[in-house]
């Protein structure tokens, strides 16, 4: 069955490209959010299987986001960000995160290997 | 604000000379002292009043030399009358006996007065001048009143003789009097734990005197109270104490004078070459540990030697000496207003501390300019630090996030396209790749991000992992730092390894961040090939400008063969 994924960005042209991307890899778009608050009441109102989750969002950053959700056994989630993994340190690992993807290296591949 | 000017001696006319209160005095005083002995007054007694009127005159003529305390030098001439007043009541004459009758206690009012204004006129407290109200009305007033119904024919003011009035109206006035002696006892007590330097040397022998006086006072209104009747040995007593007054004042002007050196021993401690700063010296020499020294700058602004902002003080509990030179003002003396009694003293001080005051005025003046000068530093470094922080997330927001899904189209496109199309939306994702690294790397460069985040340690690590070579990271540091100290400590370290890769020919590197107590001591060691230093030009040179104003210091170690050891130091208390 195809995966749904929700995808969290501020950047409305990097969500549309990013959902394309993935739709035609076979990936399910199951919505988009454009910050923290948005990004919560999907997955509380919906189902999925994955969390694409940009780190720098306008009203909390992605690593409390991706805490909550760990907190509450929520969807696998996945940091994205337009920085490396080695701007943000240890947070990275820390927030209970599935894994990251610099968005320049961001593909169907990428983000499969980190959900299988 | 207490007298600035040193005013020159007051000019007097022959009848207005206060020496002449001398033969009045001694001639009154003569005259009271043949009433007595015609009415058959006790020695004792006459004794007791002469000395007491006497020694107030002759401490009225010492006090009046001084231009502050005139007000105190006619209040102890005043009472020395005063005094002698009240005997009239051993005059045969109605007239006399009245005045007497009516003034007898009012000698008493003007030393509690003298008292509790000393030395410059004005109540020490407000309690003080309800005390002294107090005291007249209780004199004064009393008497007035005592007047309009004494049993005695030589009363010319009685309207009606009623003994029993009379007597009530006695009885109040010795609780009274006996309530307002408890009263200046105390205040006189409080006023004297609260004075040093030249005001208590010159007022403790007074205040000595005063308590001893009013203690006196209470046990005789006590004992005349608990008897119901006067108690002539008792009052002659306290009358006998009440002369320690005068000389208490006196003792206290001698024991100051006595204390404070001459005005030609102080030019020679003022030019003597010492290690110490002019208030020191002033302050020794002027016998007041208080003394302080403002330094005039231009916008009448005042600071300390130190060039630190300082304050003019208000209200009389200072007082202010200007100096000038050349008719400008360069410093004013803020001092003990004791200090004001001596004017050729305060003179000498102007004349011989003017032009070494100068001198340190200017350096105050250069150390109130550096201070300000590396304030405004400190912030001109501060504004380009958040003008590059916003310039770094500028760019991440906008070119770098625009490029990155620029380039995701393009490698989507790329999968869609036929082959040679392909090929060409590739080497075109490719290069928007390279200038997305590149945007990175300077981004990283402009303020990194982790830093800002994280701290120190870890954007530090991230460095050295991204250093070409080998860096190992050894690091004290728990806490946060102040965000200038951070910023300069990892450009330090940035600047040191890119210099290491690119010039050291080395095999490794390592980087030592300290924390101790007061400083943050930042290390990076290389096993190169030495001989290094920092060039005028150089990035490490750049980075100095930004330790300094931090108060930082950057030290380069590097002999040939030897490696290199760059080393920054910052002023940070924990």
């Amino acid at each position: 069955m195809a995966k749904r994924v929700l995808i969290v960005d501020d950047h409305q042209p990097f969500r549309a490209v990013a959902r394309e991307l993935l739709e035609s890899a076979g990936y399910v778009v199951s919505g988009e959010a454009a910050d923290a608050a948005e990004a919560l009441a999907a997955v509380a109102a919906d189902s999925q299987d994955a969390v694409l989750l940009d780190v720098q969002l306008p009203d909390r950053d992605g690593f409390a986001v991706a805490t909550a959700l760990a907190a509450a056994d929520g969807p696998a989630v996945v940091l994205i960000s337009s920085r490396e993994a080695d701007d943000y340190g240890l947070r990275v690992t820390a927030c209970g995160a599935r894994g990251f993807i610099p968005k320049s290296k961001l593909s169907a591949a990428t983000l499969a290997a980190l959900l299988e | 604000m207490a007298s600035t000017v040193v005013a020159p001696p007051p000019r007097r006319g022959v009848i207005r000379d206060p020496v002449l209160l001398l033969p009045l005095t001694v001639a009154a005083g003569l005259a009271v002292g043949w009433l007595a002995v015609r009415e058959q007054v006790s020695g004792p007694r006459i004794a007791a009043d002469l000395a007491l009127a006497w020694g107030l005159a002759a401490a009225s003529l010492v006090v009046l030399e001084r231009p502050r305390w005139r007000q105190a030098g006619w209040l102890l001439a005043a009472t020395a009358f005063a005094l002698l007043a009240a005997d009239l009541e051993w005059a045969t004459s109605h007239v006399l006996w009245t005045l007497g009758f009516v003034l007898a206690g009012l000698w008493a009012a003007f030393l509690v007065q003298l008292v509790l204004t000393f030395p410059e006129g004005r109540p020490w407290s407000g309690v003080a001048r309800v005390a002294m109200v107090a005291a007249y009305a209780v004199t004064l007033g009393g008497q007035l009143v005592g007047a309009l119904m004494a049993p005695d024919a030589r009363d010319l003011l009685s309207v009606a003789s009623h003994p029993t009035a009379a007597h009530t109206i006695d009885r109040a006035q010795e609780f009274a009097g006996a309530a307002l002696a408890v009263t200046v006892l105390f205040l006189v007590l409080r006023r004297g734990r609260g004075l040093r330097g030249p005001t208590g040397r010159m007022q403790e022998p007074l205040l000595l005197a005063a308590a001893t006086t009013a203690f006196a006072g209470l046990v005789w209104l006590g004992w005349v109270i608990a008897a119901d009747g006067r108690v002539s040995t008792l009052e002659t007593i306290a009358r006998a104490v009440a002369s320690t007054i005068p000389l208490g004042i006196v003792a206290g002007i001698g024991w100051s004078r006595l204390r404070r050196p001459q005005a030609s021993e102080l030019v020679v401690e003022l030019r003597r070459e010492a290690a110490t700063t002019m208030r020191e010296r002033l302050a020794r020499a002027l016998g007041d540990p208080t003394l302080d020294v403002a330094y005039r700058l231009p916008g009448a602004r005042y600071v300390d030697a130190d060039g630190r902002p300082l304050e003019l003080p208000e209200g009389s509990e200072r007082a202010l000496t200007t100096i000038t030179v050349g008719g400008e003002e360069i410093a004013v003396l803020i001092h003990d207003p004791a200090l004001l009694d001596d004017p050729a003293l305060v003179e000498s001080v102007r004349a011989t501390a003017a032009l070494v005051l100068e001198n340190e005025r200017l350096a105050a003046e250069v150390r109130s300019q550096l201070a300000e000068v590396r304030r405004s530093r400190g912030r001109i470094v501060a504004a380009a630090d958040a003008e590059r922080r916003r310039i770094e997330r500028n760019l991440h927001d906008g070119a770098q996030q625009r490029l990155v899904t620029l380039s995701l189209a393009l490698g989507l496109e790329a999968s869609r396209a036929d082959a040679a199309a392909a090929q060409v939306l590739s080497r075109s994702q490719d290069e928007v790749e390279d200038a997305i690294a590149e945007l990175r790397e300077l981004a990283r460069g402009i303020h990194p991000t982790l830093l800002r985040d994280d701290g120190l340690p870890p954007a530090v690590e991230a460095l050295a992992r991204r250093a070409p070579l080998p860096v190992t990271v050894e690091n004290t540091v728990r806490d946060r730092l102040p965000e200038a100290v951070e910023l300069a400590a990892y450009f330090v370290v940035s600047e040191a390894l890119t210099n290491i890769a690119k010039h050291a020919s080395a095999t490794g590197a390592s980087v030592l961040l300290e924390r101790e107590p007061a400083t943050v001591r930042v290390t990076v060691v290389d096993d190169g090939t030495g001989g290094a230093r920092i060039k005028p030009e150089s990035g490490l040179a750049g980075l100095r400008d930004r330790l300094e104003a931090l108060d930082a210091t950057l030290s380069i170690t590097s002999e040939a063969g030897l490696g290199t050891t760059v080393c920054a130091e910052f002023p940070c208390g924990s």
